[in-house]
């Protein structure tokens, strides 16, 4: 298991308070693929925004070692854009320009990246709000500008921090269907942390399910399902028992969790 | 056909407002007016709005040019008061440090009476224009200060963590995040900030001047000419009143530029 374009290797994180420490996360292992869909499942608090945020170098890691596209994370890097559980839209720029922000802030020409701006804005079905501003969208849309501006600067890995949970059932069903369009054409090496567990599955090449105190991976599962996805693979007997499957493994999480507590 | 809730409404409302204010101040002036004639007072003692107002044509081109005078004064300390409370602002955003070290001080600073200050600025700078900038910038900083730290400080965090992912120094976060962020609360330390500066200005003209509106006021009042006092006082209250003005619409610039 050494290697892989991803690769997170004995991965631990230890919170120190003035007054306790909290272990987040245990022995993290898993790796993948250029271009593969990895979705990491769990309920909150288990940790699993941190251990994304530290894929991303915007959490320090305690032990263990993150390599991302074979280089170690030390920091913040331009070859990976990151999309959080809100949209973060400036509300003082336009859509367009909350697309460029990235290209600014990396310095890069802006004309260079205009056409693919512009392009990418159009693939969301935003094309024609260029010049709004983000007060004047929908959730869904300010989620689909940050879609957009996590691409812009064409990185290699996509980091996605339970980018819909905001969103209401029906609109999150959309943004899963045009995320998966997107990256259908952009096909980046992806990492998307959800608590849902129908979206994991339809999202994703691999689902790794993870559960609390501390966090760790205790299933990593492969998603048997063709690509282009339809969003009718939903009604599946076999998405369905998948999604069982995965839900058994919470419940078992569950209940050893509570055991040492019924004792106290 | 009239609309029974729609701009009819909303237009009636805002005729109001601005009415309402103008006729209880016409009624003020009027009350005063006539409690003045009916009584006799002597005009030393207090003269009638009219008294006033002729009192006010006839010495409009002197008061033009002191008020001309303690304008520019006040709009250079109000710069200045405005670049260092920034200054100071940023700085505490930059470093926790500097923070804890300047604001508590800062604070204790406020609880004194500062224009009891203004005659050691008389001593430092001597009687000329630094001690009364030095008292309108001393007066006024402190709520600029403390309106943009606390807008600095209110910038979205995601929106710093998404600086932060791309790798974007902490002055790049600063200029295209942080400031953008604070401009609306900058706005309510300015307008305070407008309306000190006015008082700091003045009590450096009672002490330091030979001109100004506050020179014209204070001595007109040591002749005992009661009607020029309140002339002043009109030219100063509509020359504060221009500023604000001049602030609120930069404020409001500003919002529609932030919200589109």
């Amino acid at each position: 298991m050494r290697g892989g374009y991803v690769s997170v290797a004995n991965v631990a994180k230890v919170f120190k308070t003035r007054h306790d420490t909290v272990e987040a996360l245990r022995d993290v292992n898993f790796t993948a693929e250029q271009g593969e869909f990895i979705a990491i499942l769990g309920p909150s608090g288990c940790g699993k925004s941190t251990l994304l945020m530290m894929c991303g170098g915007l959490e320090s890691v305690t032990s263990g070692s993150i390599r991302m596209a074979g280089l170690p994370m030390v920091g913040a890097r331009s070859s990976i854009g990151v999309m959080f559980q809100d949209p973060t839209l400036l509300p003082w720029m336009t859509v367009l320009d909350n697309v460029l922000f990235p290209i600014r802030i990396l310095r890069r020409p802006i004309d260079d990246y205009l056409g693919r701006a512009q392009q990418l804005i159009d693939m969301v079905g935003l094309g024609g709000f260029e010049q709004k501003r983000p007060h004047h969208l929908s959730g869904g849309m300010r989620q689909r500008v940050a879609i957009c501006r996590a691409l812009v600067h064409d990185p290699d890995i996509l980091l996605m921090d339970e980018p819909f949970s905001a969103l209401d059932a029906m609109t999150r069903d959309e943004m899963n269907v045009a995320l998966l369009d997107i990256w259908q054409r952009h096909r980046k090496t992806a990492l998307f942390v959800t608590h849902s567990i129908r979206e994991a599955v339809f999202l994703a090449d691999r689902v790794l399910v993870m559960t609390r105190r501390p966090g760790t991976i205790v299933e990593d599962l492969r998603i048997p399902f063709t690509r282009p996805r339809d969003f009718a693979i939903g009604e599946t007997a076999e998405f369905n028992e998948i999604c069982a499957h995965l839900r058994s493994l919470f419940v078992a999480g569950n209940r050893a969790e509570s055991a040492p507590e019924q004792r106290a | 056909m009239s609309s029974p809730d729609g701009n009819d409404g909303a237009s009636k409302e805002l005729a109001m407002a601005a009415l309402l204010p103008l006729v209880s101040a016409a009624l003020v002036l009027g009350l005063w007016q006539f409690a003045v004639t009916a009584a006799q007072v002597p005009e030393v003692v207090l003269p009638a709005p009219s008294a006033i107002a002729r009192q006010f044509v006839s010495s409009l081109p002197e008061l033009l040019r002191q008020a001309r005078f303690t304008g520019v004064e006040a709009v250079e300390a109000f710069v200045i008061a405005a670049m260092l409370g920034m200054t100071l602002a940023a700085a505490a955003s930059f470093s926790a440090v500097a923070r804890d070290a300047l604001f508590p001080n800062l604070v204790v600073f406020q609880l004194i009476p500062k224009i009891a200050f203004a005659p050691l600025f008389v001593i430092w700078l001597g009687v000329d224009a630094p001690a009364r900038l030095a008292v309108g910038v001393f007066l006024s900083f402190f709520p600029i200060a403390l309106s943009t730290t606390s807008g600095l400080a209110s910038t979205d965090s995601n929106a710093v963590r998404l600086c932060q992912s791309l790798g974007a120094s902490s002055w790049q976060t600063f200029v295209r995040v942080r400031i953008p962020f604070a401009l609306p609360h900058m706005f309510t330390g300015l307008k305070i900030a407008s309306t000190l500066v006015f008082i700091g200005i003045v009590v450096g003209e009672f002490i330091s001047s030979n001109a100004g509106l506050g020179h014209f006021v204070l001595s007109a009042g040591a002749r005992s000419e009661t009607p020029k006092v309140f002339a002043g006082l009109v030219a100063l209250a509509l020359l504060g009143l221009g500023f604000y003005g001049l602030i609120v619409l930069a404020e409001h610039i500003t919002r529609r530029w932030w919200r589109g």
